[in-house]
C-alpha cells in the first residue's frame, strides 16, 4: 500500500510555495515569514503553525471588506510546511518580482504577508447587493497563490485598440494599470452572462494582461461553509 | 512569429512555414542529469522497422542524411537537420524523445522545449517543465508525422522505464544490460565528434540550402556505419542504453521505478499529469522528513523517494523548515509575466483553436460567419462583438418546455474573439465537412452559423422531461461540444448501447436516416433502478458514438 501511494508524498521543498499536483498548494512557514491566506483552505500543516482569523492588520487595510462575519482571510505563521485548496480549484502559484496584480476576492488563495496589498470594490459594478465584486490587489516582491476553477488563461489586454471584455464570474486576476468599466454589451432583449439579468461584463483597456478561469462558477466555497 | 504550442497541439507544416529543411532544437536540462535526445523514425504502424532510422548520438544520421544529428548549439541541448521531402517513403513519422542518462525522474528538469525553426526563425516551440512529468525516465516531446501532408505534434508523453521502454515501445530490442559495452565499443565515441564539429549552422539557416552539410564519405569511412545489418547489434549494445538500466552503484537508492511500480500496474503515476502528485520540478536540497537536518541530498537523486516511507512523517519532529524557507525562484524565472506564462492564449491562426481542455477561442474575422454560442458560455472576448439574442426556433423552445432547460443561444457576430466556457466542462471541437453529426442538446456549446441544424426528439418512457433532444448539425463548418470528463467514442456495431443521460453525439452518416439509425430499448432491464434507458444505435460500419463518463 505504501507502495501504491508514495509517489503521492510531497516532494522536497525548493520554494516558498509550490504546487503539490493542480489543486493543491504547499506553502514553506518559517519564523518572520507570515502568511496571509483565505480562511477555510487550510487542508494540512506540519510543524507548528498558528491561525489568527481576522487579525488586527486585516481589519486595518481592508476594513470594507469586513462584512459582519469578518475579512475571509487569516494570517498563519510559525514553522512548518502548510498545504492550501480550495475545493478542488486548479491553483497558480505566481512569484512576484516587483510586480503587481489585481486578484478576485474569491480567487485568492493566499500570499506573503508582507507585500502589499488593498482592498477595493470595483467600481461600475454592483453584482447582488451585499455581495459586490471586491478585488485584492498585491505588489511588491514575494509569493501569491491563486485558484481558478479549470485551467486558466492568460490574454494580452494591449493589442491595438480593442478592448477585453470579461465575464465578472469568470474574471481571475489583471494588471492593475488597466483601465476597468463595467459595461452593458448587449442589444435589447437579448441577455448574455448567466441570463439572470447581470449581463455585465467588465472591459479592460490599457497595457495588461487579464486572466480568466474556463468556469462562470464564481461562488466563494470557502465562505459558504460560515 | 513562432506559435507556442500546448502538449496535444499538432499543426501541418505547411501551414507553419514553407521550408521543408527544418532545424529542431530540443532544450532540455536537470542539475546533475544529462539527457540523451534521439530521434526515431518510424514506419506507418509506428515502429522502428528500420534501425537506421534511429538517430541518436552513436548513429547521426539516416543512409540519405534526410535526418541528422547536428549537436548542441545555440542554446539547444541537442538539435537535428531534418529534410522532410528526402525522408524516404517508408517513414511515417518521427519521434523526438529524450531520455535520464543514468538515475533521475523527469520531474527534475527545468524549463525546457522543442522548437523547430526553419530559415533561421523559429516557427513553432513547444514548452515544457517538469512539473508536467513525474516519475518518468524518458519522454516522447514532439513528433513529425505524415498523414496527407507533414505535420507537427506536441506530445510530452513520458514513459517510467525510460530508453528500454521507449524502444519497446517502438518494437525496437534491447541487448542484455552491458555496463561493459564501453569498451568493445572503442570507435564508436570517435564517430560522434566529427558531426557535431561538422555541423554548420549558419549555412543551414536558409532552408532552400539543397546540400547535405558534409560530403557522406567522411562519415562512411571510419565505421562501417554503412546501412548493413550487423550494425544492428553493436547499435543495441551502446553505452547509452545500457547505462540507465544498470544498477547504480553505492549509496545511490534504487531508481524510482522500481518503487512506483511499472505502467501497466500503475498508469495513473506515469501517465495522467493531471492527476500526477506534485512532483514538481528541481530537487534541490531541502527538507525531507527522514534526514538529518542540514544535510544537502545530493542535487539529481530521487534519494526522498527511494527510501522514504510515507509513515516516516509522524516520527519527524516538527519545525521543518531548517534555517529558513527557501525562496528560490521558481522554474521558469521570477516574475508574473513567467508564472503566467503556461497559461498563454495560444493564437494559431484558426477560426477555433482550443486554449486549453476547457476553453475555447473562436476568431469571428476568420471566415466571417457569426457563431451560435449557448448563452452564458462566453466568458471574454476580444474586439468588436456583437451578442444578440437567438431562439433556437420552435423546437428549441419545445426543448426548453419540456425539459426545464432553457437551451438558449445567442448570436456572436463581429469583429473579434470571443472565449467559451462552461463550468470547465471538457470541450472539443468537431469539424464537419459535409457529414452529419448529431448532438445530445445539453451538450452543445457553440457552433458555426453556417451549419444547418435541427433539433430532434426522441421520445420515450422513462427517460427524464418525456423525451432526449438532439441537435443534428450538416454541413461544413465546426460543432463545438462539451462533455464532463473524457469521453469515450466507440464504433456503432450491432450490440452498441448507451445509457441516454450519458449519451453525447452520434455520428449521422447522411445516407442514413437518424430515426432508423437509433431506436430506443426500453425498460431494457426492468426492476433496474437506474439503467433503465438505453439508447441502441445501429448504423453501417463507420459510425461512431461519444459518451461522457457523467449522467446528467
Amino acid at each position: 500500500m505504501n507502495q501504491q501511494l508514495a509517489g503521492f508524498a510531497p516532494t522536497p521543498v525548493t520554494a516558498r510555495m509550490e504546487n503539490h499536483g493542480r489543486t493543491m498548494l504547499k506553502v514553506a512557514m518559517a519564523a518572520g515569514q507570515d502568511l496571509y491566506a483565505r480562511t477555510g483552505s487550510m487542508v494540512a500543516y506540519e510543524g507548528f503553525v498558528q491561525y489568527e482569523p481576522n487579525p488586527p492588520a486585516v481589519r486595518q487595510i481592508a476594513a470594507q471588506w469586513v462584512t459582519g462575519e469578518g475579512a475571509p482571510i487569516m494570517k498563519c505563521s510559525g514553522d512548518g510546511l502548510l498545504y492550501l485548496a480550495d475545493y478542488g480549484a486548479d491553483v497558480v502559484v505566481i512569484n512576484l518580482n516587483n510586480d503587481s496584480i489585481s486578484v478576485n476576492g474569491t480567487n485568492v488563495l493566499a500570499f506573503d504577508a508582507h507585500l502589499q496589498w488593498g482592498v477595493e470594490k470595483v467600481k461600475g459594478l454592483a453584482k447582488f447587493a451585499g455581495q459586490g465584486l471586491w478585488n485584492v490587489e498585491i505588489a511588491g516582491t514575494g509569493w501569491v497563490a491563486l485558484t481558478s476553477r479549470g485551467t486558466p488563461i492568460v490574454v494580452d489586454c494591449g493589442r491595438g485598440e480593442d478592448e477585453t471584455y470579461v465575464d465578472p464570474d469568470a474574471l481571475v486576476a489583471w494588471s492593475p494599470n488597466l483601465k476597468v468599466k463595467g459595461k452593458r454589451s448587449f442589444k435589447a432583449s437579448s441577455l448574455i452572462g448567466r441570463g439572470s439579468g447581470e449581463a455585465y461584463q467588465m472591459a479592460f483597456s490599457g497595457q495588461g494582461i487579464v486572466v480568466v478561469q474556463p468556469s462562470e462558477d464564481s461562488t466563494d466555497r470557502l465562505r459558504i461553509r460560515h | 512569429m513562432a506559435r507556442e504550442f500546448q502538449r496535444g497541439h499538432k499543426a501541418k507544416i505547411s501551414d507553419l512555414t514553407p521550408g521543408t529543411d527544418l532545424y529542431v532544437g530540443v532544450q532540455i536540462a536537470a542539475p546533475g542529469l544529462t539527457f540523451d535526445i534521439s530521434c526515431f523514425g518510424l514506419d506507418a504502424n509506428e515502429q522502428l522497422s528500420d534501425d537506421r532510422y534511429f538517430i541518436f548520438f552513436n548513429q547521426p544520421k539516416s543512409p540519405e542524411e534526410s535526418i541528422q544529428l547536428l549537436g548542441a548549439q545555440s542554446g539547444d541541448t541537442e538539435s537535428f537537420r531534418v529534410t522532410l521531402d528526402r525522408i524516404p517513403a517508408n517513414i511515417h513519422k518521427l519521434s523526438f524523445t529524450a531520455t535520464i542518462d543514468g538515475a533521475g525522474q523527469m520531474s527534475q528538469i527545468g524549463p525546457g522545449y522543442i522548437r523547430v525553426v526553419a530559415g533561421g526563425e523559429e516557427v513553432v516551440r513547444y514548452a515544457f517543465t517538469g512539473s508536467e512529468f513525474t516519475t518518468e525516465r524518458a519522454v516522447m516531446l514532439g513528433d513529425f508525422y505524415l498523414k496527407d501532408v507533414w505535420r507537427f505534434a506536441a506530445v510530452g508523453q513520458g514513459f517510467d522505464g525510460g530508453l528500454e521502454a521507449l524502444l519497446k515501445n517502438f518494437g525496437g530490442e534491447v541487448a542484455e544490460e552491458q555496463p561493459a559495452a564501453q569498451q568493445p565499443q572503442g570507435a564508436a565515441p570517435s564517430f560522434a565528434p566529427p558531426a557535431q564539429a561538422s555541423a554548420p549552422a549558419p549555412a543551414f539557416g536558409a532552408p532552400a540550402a539543397p546540400q547535405a552539410p558534409q560530403p557522406a564519405p567522411s562519415f562512411g569511412a571510419p565505421v562501417a556505419q554503412t546501412p548493413a545489418a550487423p550494425q544492428n547489434p553493436q547499435m543495441h549494445a551502446a553505452p547509452t542504453m545500457a547505462a540507465p538500466m544498470s544498477p547504480p552503484a553505492g549509496t545511490v537508492p534504487p531508481p524510482a521505478p522500481s518503487l512506483y511500480g511499472q505502467p501497466p500496474q500503475q498508469p495513473q503515476f506515469g501517465q495522467v499529469p493531471a492527476q500526477a502528485p506534485g512532483q514538481m520540478p528541481g530537487q534541490a536540497p531541502g527538507q525531507m522528513p527522514g534526514q538529518v537536518p542540514g544535510q544537502m541530498p545530493q542535487p539529481g537523486m530521487p534519494s526522498p523517494y527511494g527510501q522514504q516511507a510515507p509513515a516516516a512523517y509522524g516520527q519527524q519532529p516538527p519545525g521543518m523548515p531548517q534555517g529558513g524557507v527557501p525562496q528560490g525562484a521558481p522554474q521558469g524565472g521570477a516574475g508574473l509575466q513567467a508564472a503566467l506564462q503556461p497559461y498563454r492564449e495560444t493564437a494559431t491562426g484558426q477560426r477555433w483553436t482550443p486554449q486549453n481542455q476547457q476553453l475555447m477561442r473562436v476568431d469571428l474575422t476568420m471566415g466571417g460567419t457569426p457563431v451560435l454560442a449557448r448563452q452564458g458560455s462566453m466568458v471574454m472576448y476580444q474586439g468588436k462583438v456583437e451578442f444578440s439574442y437567438k431562439g433556437a426556433g420552435f423546437a428549441g423552445r419545445v426543448v426548453g418546455n419540456a425539459t426545464g432547460q432553457e437551451m438558449q443561444l445567442m448570436r456572436c457576430s463581429g469583429r473579434g474573439q470571443v472565449f467559451l466556457a462552461e463550468d470547465g466542462a471538457h470541450l472539443h471541437s468537431i469539424e464537419l465537412q459535409g457529414d452529419g453529426i448529431c448532438v445530445s442538446a445539453e451538450n452543445v456549446l457553440a457552433f458555426d452559423e453556417s451549419l444547418q441544424h435541427e433539433v430532434r426528439r426522441i421520445e420515450g418512457h422513462g427517460i427524464p422531461g418525456g423525451a432526449l433532444f438532439t441537435m443534428m448539425f450538416q454541413g461544413t463548418g465546426t460543432v463545438v461540444v462539451k462533455t464532463h470528463g473524457i469521453p469515450v467514442v466507440l464504433p456503432v456495431t450491432p450490440t452498441t448501447f448507451a445509457d441516454c443521460n450519458a449519451v453525447v453525439a452520434w455520428s449521422a452518416a447522411s445516407q442514413v436516416i437518424l430515426s432508423s439509425q437509433v431506436r430506443l430499448r426500453r425498460n431494457a432491464y426492468p426492476g433496474h433502478s437506474g439503467e433503465t434507458v438505453n439508447l441502441q444505435f445501429r448504423g453501417a460500419p463507420g459510425n461512431f458514438i461519444v459518451v461522457q463518463p457523467y449522467e446528467v
